[in-house]
């Protein structure tokens, strides 16, 4: 097991009275990837620039090694970043920009050179020494901000959404290679972003964060399969989420109707939310199914279709290969390992409701992160 | 619609270079006539060379521009940077507070500045010589601040703020980040605000002429003050020199970006960065090679002066400098008296020498100012008691200039130049019949060709001697009516003019103006058809400049040895002949010009002169009440 490298303990943060991090604790283990998952504003970068040395949290302490480095500067902390839009040096060339930090920490000219030319090898940029920022395509400008980072050899590297500007296939590229890179070099990766499948792709441990507390903490699978709450249902991926009561252990009632789940351990009658996850749900003729509704829209997804069904007034979600036309009346069944229960949150009600669903729904989200900082 | 913008950047451009152009022209033009195209020559440019006080003065100019742009630039980046990091409402009020000095009227700044200097100098340092080449350097520093950070501030707005951070997760110092990246950055800036404060500095006349002492001042501030003779064609040389390389400078700076941009396109990135990289070495070395001779000059010259200085206050043009084969009258004197170096400095009225005395901060060891202001600094006690053991060659002032009505004991003035003024007209379109008297000027015939003097003591003179009143009165019912008489007189005026009556005199402008005789002169030379009458009957003024040591004085026998020296017939003769004024000495009659001495224009009979009378000094209601008259007349 990797040992503990970062600590953040109870850390807040305001600007101007308002409170930006909440009370934050968590911890980064050496050579991990971990990634901060949010929505703009949710303290995700504010986190990261803390632990960078640019901001000092209002309160709180940030460890390094044991050590604790609030005071310490960016300058002398062994962690290095790689900046939202690049922040590479325009007037210098490739070579010099990836050489500055070694330059001005003054290593022998020759270390200097076999150095950054290991690292041209890596980001695949072998070549392009000379070339002027401004001639390089975005890609390009990403991998060396990547490698002027990593060639300092840091303990900890900092990624402030680095994909957030490229276009979606570089974006898939860019993914791959920088999980090739952390898993060569064996550097601790904190990556930051928006976007739900950069994170659940990419990392060992996602920080689901919103409001500047933390609202979940887990592997990939555990975050998206186990959502604590209605909140981190709805961010990682879409989600039906509906109010229900759990009668017992593995039985929950909800529309009405009584249906068998796994989940257990809540107090016998707890209002609960039930996330039902729309890929889970088999369709089936309207007389064989639990639920039986129409479809009130249908849009093509490519792999799929995604149908909007009304029961009884509350529209679903549901993700089907098989098309059913709008007015078609379909009946639903639901095993009880695609029912999932979490406990009642300050997030209940507020997302899983369909009922205003629109196609742009989803351009709309990412629209709104990319605006971040 | 294209066709019709090409038209009108044409024109723009033709708008915008004549004037530099017609400059270019003249400075290389035989003739010194502006409007008329002699022939072409180089002469002006070998004059200007010769010309040590020109030269000085443009060195003088290029010391204070280059050490302020460098200072300026320097204080106004750091400055800009710190306003960047203040938040933004903090930010906004600082902006608006460095910007109003730049809004602000520059005589507003430079009166404020000049109080300030002799302020902090007189009373809490206690020198006599607040201001100097330090004061002249402070006020340039302080307007060109603001350009520095106006230029500076966009750039760093402009600029990612990670660039910062991402120096500083590199290793870098805040210190080292701004260096290494920061400033690049933000270079565009910081040479645009070096340029701008460059060329403000250069050219400023307002504030310099405010806060500059008489032991150094800049070009702008001398050639302002070039009013006793038209401008010699020599400068118009300097100013092409200055246009020129200012123009090379710029277009140099802009074909380089050219290059540089081509070359990024072309992607030969390596070759651009390092002939960018020698040329900016090239202009930093420029710059540094400036900055150390300007401070070098500044540490040397105080140690090279184990003599006297003796600080010249005279009116513009009105020695002779060597120009049109005269005596280099100054040149000379420090020849003579090696132990005196002149520091010769000019003015371009009485009125503006009086409030550059009155102000104080300056030491000033002779001045030359007219009668009827000798008057007022003897009444105000601005005036030192003369050593006339020290002056013997006032021996050789004649009768008639001794005891006079603004020196009635000869007690603190030496007669230096006088002259009448009369009338000048142009043979060739006025009729002879016509020339009687002061009326001339009233004369409805040539309506639109009659000048008039621009100030309201000539102006109101000439009245006086129609109407038949004393040029001195003191009342302000003959005031009036000398008032309503120029008002009658305004219809029929082109316009009222100072110097610019040499440009529209000799070239058949205007055929008709009073002036002074000695200026008169020198238009007859430039034009044949140009006459002077003077109306002996009617009267006119008789004026006299003369040689007198103020107050603040510092040098006071050295003073005394040069109006010594410029009495000096022999001397005094070779000055007369270039100043074209008459002289005061008999003595010095022989070694000038026979034509001029026998001229009845220079030297009217006794008699004549008998007739003339000098102003005298008018008791402040009263000049202002002048004042005020002559511009109701004027604007009415």
């Amino acid at each position: 097991m990797s040992k503990e490298l970062i600590r953040l303990r109870d850390l807040t943060m305001e600007f101007d009275g308002e409170r930006i991090l909440d009370g934050i604790n968590l911890y980064f283990n050496d050579h991990e990837f971990l990634t901060l998952l949010g929505p703009s504003g949710c303290g995700k970068t504010t986190t990261l620039r803390i632990i960078g040395g640019f901001l000092t949290p209002t309160s709180g302490t940030v460890t390094f090694d044991g050590k604790v480095i609030n005071d310490v500067p960016p300058y002398q902390r062994q962690i290095n970043t790689v900046f939202q839009r690049y922040a590479l040096f325009p007037h210098l060339d490739v070579y010099d920009n990836i050489a500055f930090g070694l330059k001005v920490a003054k290593l022998p000219k020759d270390e200097i050179d076999r150095r950054v030319h290991e690292m041209l090898e890596i980001v695949s940029l072998k070549g392009y020494e000379n070339r002027r920022i401004d001639n390089l395509s975005g890609g390009q400008q990403q991998r060396v901000a990547i490698a002027r980072a990593l060639v300092n050899q840091p303990k900890v590297l900092l990624l402030d959404e680095p994909l957030a500007a490229l276009d979606l296939r570089l974006r898939k590229d860019m993914q791959n290679e920088l999980k090739r890179i952390q898993q060569a070099t064996g550097i601790t990766f904190i990556y930051v972003t928006h976007d739900q499948e950069e994170a659940l792709s990419m990392s060992d441990t996602v920080v689901v964060m919103d409001k500047g507390r933390i609202q979940q903490i887990g592997r990939p699978e555990d975050i998206y399969n186990e959502p604590k709450n209605a909140f981190v249902a709805d961010f990682i991926g879409e989600s039906n989420i509906l109010d229900g009561t759990m009668l017992s252990d593995y039985k929950v009632r909800f529309f009405g109707r009584n249906f068998d789940c796994v989940d257990k351990g809540f107090a016998p009658n707890e209002p609960v939310d039930v996330v039902i996850r729309p890929e889970d749900i088999d369709i089936v003729p309207p007389l064989e199914g639990h639920l039986v509704g129409t479809v009130t829209s249908v849009t093509f997804k490519g792999l799929n279709y995604d149908i909007i069904v009304d029961f009884r007034g509350f529209k679903w979600l549901i993700q089907t290969t098989d098309f059913h036309g709008v007015g078609t009346t379909i009946g639903i069944r639901l095993n009880p390992e695609d029912i999932h229960i979490m406990h009642k949150s300050e997030y209940s009600g507020m997302f899983g409701d369909y009922s205003s669903y629109s196609a742009e729904y989803d351009e709309l989200t990412e629209d709104a992160g990319d605006e971040e900082e | 619609m294209k066709k019709a913008n090409r038209i009108l950047t044409v024109l723009m451009f033709i708008f915008l270079y004549i004037p530099m152009i017609v400059l270019v022209v003249a400075s290389f033009n035989t003739g010194k006539d502006i409007t008329n195209f002699e022939g072409f020559t180089l002469n002006r440019y070998v004059e200007l060379f010769q010309d040590k006080h020109l030269l000085n003065l443009l060195r003088n100019s290029i010391i204070v521009s280059v050490l302020s742009t460098a200072i300026a630039t320097t204080f106004g980046t750091v400055a800009a940077v710190g306003i960047n990091g203040l938040s933004p409402k903090l930010r906004k009020t600082v902006m608006t507070l460095t910007n109003i000095p730049m809004t602000n009227p520059d005589i507003v700044t430079g009166v404020s500045l000049s109080l300030l200097f002799v302020f902090v100098g007189s009373r809490l340092l206690g020198q006599r010589d607040s201001l100097t080449f330090w004061t002249l350097l402070i006020a340039h520093i302080t307007f060109n601040l603001p350009y520095v950070i106006l230029n500076v501030m966009p750039k760093l707005k402009q600029m990612d703020s990670s660039l910062t951070d991402a120096a500083m997760d590199l290793g870098c110092t805040p210190l080292q980040a701004f260096f290494k990246v920061t400033l690049h950055e933000i270079m565009p800036g910081i040479v645009s605000g070096a340029i701008m404060a460059f060329t403000m500095s250069l050219d400023d006349f307002v504030i310099s002429y405010f806060v500059s002492g008489l032991d150094f001042v800049t070009l702008p501030v001398e050639i302002y003050s070039y009013t006793k003779k038209p401008i010699q064609p020599k400068v118009y040389a300097m100013f092409t020199l200055l246009f020129g390389l200012i123009f090379v400078l710029m277009l140099t700076m802009n074909l380089l970006q050219i290059r540089s941009d081509r070359a990024k396109g072309a992607r030969r990135a390596k070759v651009d960065s390092k002939t960018m990289r020698t040329v900016k070495r090239a202009v930093a070395g420029i710059a540094a090679a400036c900055l150390l001779l300007g401070v070098g000059y500044l540490f040397v010259a105080p140690h090279a002066q184990e003599q006297i200085t003796l600080n010249v206050y005279n009116w513009g043009q009105y020695i002779a400098d060597g120009s049109d084969g005269s005596m280099e009258v100054i040149a000379e004197f420090e020849r003579r008296y090696p132990n005196i170096k002149v520091n010769y400095s000019t003015y371009d009225s009485n009125e503006i020498m009086y409030s550059k005395l009155a102000n104080g901060g300056i030491t000033v060891d002779v001045i030359i100012p007219s009668d009827y202001m000798i008057a007022r600094l003897i009444e105000e006690d601005m005036l030192l008691e003369l050593d006339y053991d020290n002056i013997p060659n006032y021996q050789y002032i004649d009768e008639s200039f001794r005891n006079t009505a603004y020196d009635p004991e000869n007690k603190y003035s030496v007669p230096y130049t006088w002259g009448t003024v009369g009338i000048l007209y142009n043979t060739k379109y006025v009729d002879e019949a016509d020339v009687t008297g002061w009326e001339l000027l009233w004369n409805v015939e040539y309506a639109g060709k009659i000048l008039m003097f621009g100030n309201s003591r000539d102006a109101f003179g000439i009245a006086q001697y129609l109407l038949g009143y004393d040029v001195n009165t003191t009342d302000k019912a003959e005031l009036q009516a000398c008032a309503e008489k120029l008002a009658q007189q305004k219809p029929i005026l082109q316009q009222y003019v100072m110097d610019e009556i040499f440009a529209t005199m000799q070239n058949e402008e205007a055929w008709i103006a009073p002036y002074y005789a000695g200026d008169c002169l020198t238009m007859m030379e430039a034009n044949e058809n140009l006459a002077f009458y003077l109306p002996e009957n009617q009267g006119f003024n008789l004026f006299i400049d003369a040689m007198c040591i103020p107050s603040c004085a510092k040098e006071k026998e050295a003073a005394e040895t040069f109006i010594n020296f410029l009495c000096d017939p022999e001397i005094a003769g070779a000055n007369m002949d270039w100043i074209s004024y008459s002289t005061p000495l008999s003595a010095a009659k022989e070694y000038m010009d026979p034509e001029t001495v026998s001229d009845p224009i220079s030297y009217p009979s006794d008699e004549i002169l008998a007739n003339g009378s000098s102003y005298a000094f008018l008791p402040e209601d009263i000049s202002r009440y002048v004042e005020s008259l002559f511009m109701e007349v004027r604007n009415g």
